[in-house]
């Protein structure tokens, strides 16, 4: 039975709501007290207010400086926006925008990515909820003075008092947090890519929130503490502050020019930390939201088609005004958190791909290069000729490409929604498309691909090997339900055979009615896109659409969860609308429906991986864990890294044919993840997950004695039904 | 320079041992159903030489020859992918079954119909028979010098200089032009073809010459003009034995196992 979970994975299963609560508890009792304060102000004298701009000879200054700000604001925003104006039209932005307005809120506004990570997100919440409501305050002071609403008067003051110290006491607290985060606890991460503007924003910020304070209680400590204590009260802080300034007795002037000081410092350092958003990271507060607004509607598993490929004179992206202006928008929203590269699977093995400097070295060339282009576009000149560096190829290195496993980490974990991975293959595109610059290893892929149909070059095996000793096979024709699809890796690689045996025994016992393609099966192209050669993915795809159509194919079972990914999600971009299971799916339903009775024990400690095509690209995480769990006397540990924060098992994105360069491969580092949990175990869905866990748990564990063994779920399961002699296995018809 | 690739189409080399099957009445190999014939790999090697030296002498152009049947496009497709300027494909019934001597033949006469060709490029062998014959043959025809199994060749001044493999070594050889050189794998991977070239090379159309057009004595090629007699086609049997070799110590295990080997006359 599943035992050994901990909190934290069962969170990830309902992320939205948990977090939401989690954040959305943070402003309740802020809000309650303020309330609190206001009910109870409200018997307080009628007649509290003050001085505006107390003390203060030249309040115009002020407005000098906000309309400087604004004016730098815009003269920013602007340029940036020139820049971005050199990419490409970005596609169906219209689509879905009330679902983009939800993401706009929920990802931007409330930050739910942050919540990933617990202490990021308290200080984060700290600091952006006093910025907004002290900006609030502030607003109010000058439109009370400007307009000369006085409104800032009786119980409404007291409350305003109250809430204005409240949050700057919050926003202290963040920046407490920070200051620790980044100093003290030294949090690996946000040294990676650490510049002057990281500790200029948050000592800036802290300076702010200190003087704020410092010009509140020297004044109060002039004026309200003696004429009104018990208004004073309500700015908490400030009225303690005073309480202890007033202990050293000062004379009236001295408090008075301090006072002063203060308020002109205040006032410099906020305007000039505002200014900050221009120049530094601090402009993602408007870029995040925006960006969760341009985010993609669809699966993050799928990738662009390429229109018109034929027609095409660049096919993906080789300069960088070849990116869509949303790709481009995006690499400016970056903050350098190295949120991505903390989870990247090529990096944690040391591999040359750390995706925030590749953001961020992107970013940079479009500095670098956008104007020049932006002018020589205006002026109707050669905007390929422009830049001196290849960006593919230079900027970004080849092996760096290549090192992708396109498992989307980076993409999970961005604050700011950034999509790497669609990022990084439309480079690859360009590599293998227009350069025709790919390894070997990864070319005699993709030749197979176009002369034999699937990737495995050397292949010993045929399609229908699979099918010795199991007595009849159907073929579909049409007439059953599922197709069964076995994949090239579940028929052509000797190790994945018995997989496709389990399954198929499964389906049969569970009474499905299904056939399988046998010889006709070809690959489902998913190798050649994720390698970046979209013109050979849209052959092969368009010819399995045809041939799935002329053979009247509703719904498909796949083995391999690439397969599976690429047939629910891309194949709709060519006319291909199927409905798509995999295995584990379909096996945890015949099970829930009784179907399939497993009564022979697992007694085994086990531990499951995610894939990331089934996982966080397809959000199936439960089904391969319900099969366990009926596993009779399986028990599951599950490893540090699981369900949407799970490591790629190092295949994924063509990795599976490309030689790794690096410290490490990333085969042996989950391997070792794996072994870590102490399981005989370990228990995967993907054809691809379990020969990497082959090669490298051996790797890793040389001692053959007691080594961890990998199994797909649907062996185990086959085990648990049929019984480990195979008594039941035999087949049924003959 | 005019450079002319000979490239054959072949059964996939690639066909799993299980699929591959051979017809002994007709002494002939089966064609497996759903494995497509591809560019014989020494060929594309051939290729990858010609377009080497394109690349860096001015003005050059690439022509590939092949003689086979219609299929036969697809492979003079894919040599026109990875660069070559045209194709030429012979292609008559009167050609069906020949040898590597009439192979040779009709190329000869095809190179010699181009006219201005300065050097052939050809694979040490094709995949399917490796034979080896042709390159030579075609030297033979035409009166040119030749050399085989290069691992590099170069183009200066008005001649090549040809890096042969040698059973111990390497020697380079300088062929005055026209010449017929053979390339080996040694060589390197043949390039992969950009998506512009592939979609230009689909466009191009394949000349096709017949018997006839090169001038050829129908009884000179193909079965007719042939030298070779196959006798037998027969497909060698594969098979497996274990035998778990017993010893008390390693070491005892060793002298039972080399005592085996020798008793299999292995060692
Ligand atoms: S998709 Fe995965 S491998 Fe690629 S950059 Fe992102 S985290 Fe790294
Ligand atoms: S891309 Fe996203 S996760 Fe990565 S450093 Fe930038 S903001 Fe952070």
């Amino acid at each position: 039975m599943l035992t050994a979970r901990g909190s934290d994975q069962r969170s990830d299963i309902r992320p939205v709501q948990s977090r939401a609560r989690l954040l959305g508890a943070w402003w309740g009792p802020a809000l309650g007290l303020s309330a609190l304060g206001l009910i109870t102000s409200v018997e307080a004298e009628r007649t509290a207010t003050r001085e505006i701009f107390f003390n203060v000879a030249q309040p115009w200054a002020v407005y000098v400086f906000t309309a400087s700000l604004v004016g730098l604001l815009i003269y920013g925003f602007g340029r940036h926006a020139t820049l971005w104006a050199i990419g490409q039209p970005t596609p169906n932005l219209r689509d879905e925008v009330s679902q983009r307005l939800r993401n706009a809120v929920r990802l931007g506004l409330a930050q739910e990515k942050i919540g990933r990570d617990r202490y990021a997100a308290v200080m984060h919440w700290c600091i952006f909820s006093s910025i907004v409501v002290l900006t609030f305050v502030t607003a109010q002071v000058a439109i009370d003075d400007d307009f000369s609403l006085h409104f800032l008067r009786g119980p409404y003051y007291l409350f305003f008092s109250f809430y204005g110290d409240l949050f700057g006491l919050v926003g202290l607290v963040g920046v407490g947090m920070a200051l620790y985060r980044r100093y003290i606890d030294n949090l690996h991460r946000i040294h990676w890519d650490e510049r002057l503007e990281d500790h200029l924003i948050i000592w800036g910020l802290g300076l702010i929130l200190l003087t704020g304070f410092a010009v509140e209680s020297l004044r109060i400590t002039v004026d309200e503490l003696v004429q009104h204590p018990d208004w004073a009260r309500w700015s908490f802080v400030s009225f303690g502050v005073a309480h202890f300034l007033a202990l050293f007795e000062f004379e009236e002037p001295q408090l008075l020019s301090a006072h002063v000081w203060m308020w002109w410092g205040h006032l410099v350092l906020a305007m000039g930390w505002l200014g900050l958003i221009v120049f530094t990271k601090l402009d993602h507060m408007f870029f995040a939201p925006i960006n969760a607004f341009l985010l993609r509607t669809d699966s993050p598993g799928r990738l662009t088609k390429i229109e018109n490929i034929e027609e095409r004179e660049v096919f993906g992206v080789g300069q960088i005004q070849d990116f869509t202006w949303k790709q481009l928008f995006e690499l400016d929203a970056c903050v350098s958190c190295g949120r991505c590269t903390a989870v990247c699977p090529a990096n944690i093995a040391g591999q040359p791909l750390s995706p925030m400097h590749l953001i961020q070295d992107l970013k940079l060339h479009l500095a670098d290069v956008g104007p020049a282009i932006q002018h020589a576009g205006h002026e109707g000149h050669d905007v390929r000729a422009v830049s001196p560096l290849a960006m593919v190829g230079e900027v970004i290195k080849d092996e760096t490409l290549w090192a992708c496993r396109t498992c989307g980490a980076c993409v999970q974990e961005c604050p700011v929604l950034i999509e790497h991975v669609p990022t990084i293959v439309d480079m690859r595109r360009y590599l293998v498309m227009d350069e025709a610059r790919v390894p070997a290893t990864a070319q005699a892929a993709l030749e197979n691909l176009e002369q034999r149909g699937h990737p495995w070059r050397g292949a010993t095996l045929t399609r229908t090997s699979w099918m010795e000793g199991l007595g009849e096979v159907p073929i579909f024709d049409g007439s059953q339900e599922y197709l069964y699809w076995v994949g090239c890796a579940g028929s052509l690689v000797e190790r994945n055979l018995p997989v496709t045996q389990s399954v198929f025994r499964l389906l049969r016992e569970a009474g499905a009615s299904f056939g399988v393609l046998g010889q006709e099966e070809t690959c489902s192209g998913d190798p050649a896109r994720r390698l970046g050669n979209e013109y050979l993915y849209q052959i092969l795809a368009g010819q399995l659409v045809e041939t799935f159509k002329a053979k009247n194919v509703q719904r498909v079972i796949t083995n391999c969860p690439h397969c599976f990914n690429t047939f629910k999600n891309e194949y709709p971009q060519f006319g291909g609308r199927f409905e798509v299971l995999h295995h584990t799916e379909f096996l945890a339903k015949s099970l829930q429906q009784g179907d399939l009775k497993p009564q022979y024990p697992i007694a085994e400690q086990v531990t499951y991986h995610d894939s990331c095509y089934l996982g966080r690209m397809n959000g199936v995480y439960e089904a391969p864990r319900q099969i366990i769990e009926f596993l009779p006397g399986a028990k599951v540990t599950e490893m540090q890294r699981s369900m949407s924060r799970g490591l790629c098992c190092g295949a994924g994105g063509g990795n599976m044919w490309l030689e790794e360069v690096g410290a490490r491969r990333v085969n042996h580092v989950r391997a070792e993840e794996a072994m870590q949990t102490g399981a005989q175990s370990v228990i995967s869905n993907c054809p691809f997950c379990i020969q990497m866990f082959e090669d490298g748990i051996p790797a890793v564990q040389p001692q053959e004695e007691g080594r961890m063994r990998v199994f797909d779920v649907a062996e185990l399961l086959d085990r648990a039904v049929f019984g480990t002699d195979g008594a039941g296995r035999g087949s049924q018809s003959s | 320079m005019h450079l002319v690739v000979c490239a054959k189409q072949i059964p996939d080399p690639e066909t799993p041992p299980s699929a591959f099957k051979i017809d002994t009445v007709a002494n002939a190999v089966v064609p497996v159903p759903g494995i497509s014939p591809v560019l014989s790999p020494f060929d594309a090697q051939a290729a990858e030489a010609a377009l080497r030296i394109k690349e860096k002498v001015g003005e050059s152009k690439v022509t590939v020859i092949s003689l086979g049947k219609e299929s036969a496009q697809a492979a003079i497709k894919q040599v026109l992918a990875m660069g070559a300027d045209e194709g030429v494909l012979l292609n008559d019934d009167a050609f069906e079954g020949g040898d590597s001597y009439t192979t040779a033949h009709a190329l000869a006469a095809a190179i010699k119909k181009l006219g201005d060709v300065d050097a052939v490029i050809c694979g040490r062998q094709a995949a399917d028979w490796d034979m080896g014959q042709v390159g030579l043959g075609i030297a033979e025809e035409l009166g040119w010098p030749g050399a085989i199994v290069a691992k590099d060749v170069q183009a200066a001044d008005g001649a090549l200089l040809v890096q042969r493999v040698l059973l111990d070594g390497f020697e380079t050889v300088r062929m005055p032009l026209p010449a017929v050189i053979t390339v080996s794998n040694e060589l390197g991977d043949p390039r992969y073809p950009k998506l512009q070239q592939i979609m230009q090379a689909a466009k191009k159309t394949v000349t096709t010459w017949t018997a006839a057009d090169l001038g050829l004595d129908a009884a000179s090629v193909g079965k007719a003009g042939s030298r070779l007699r196959l006798e037998r086609l027969a497909q060698p049997e594969a098979g497996g034995a274990v035998q778990i070799i017993e010893g008390d110590t390693p070491e005892a295990q060793a002298q039972a196992l080399a005592q085996a080997l020798r008793d299999a006359r292995i060692i």
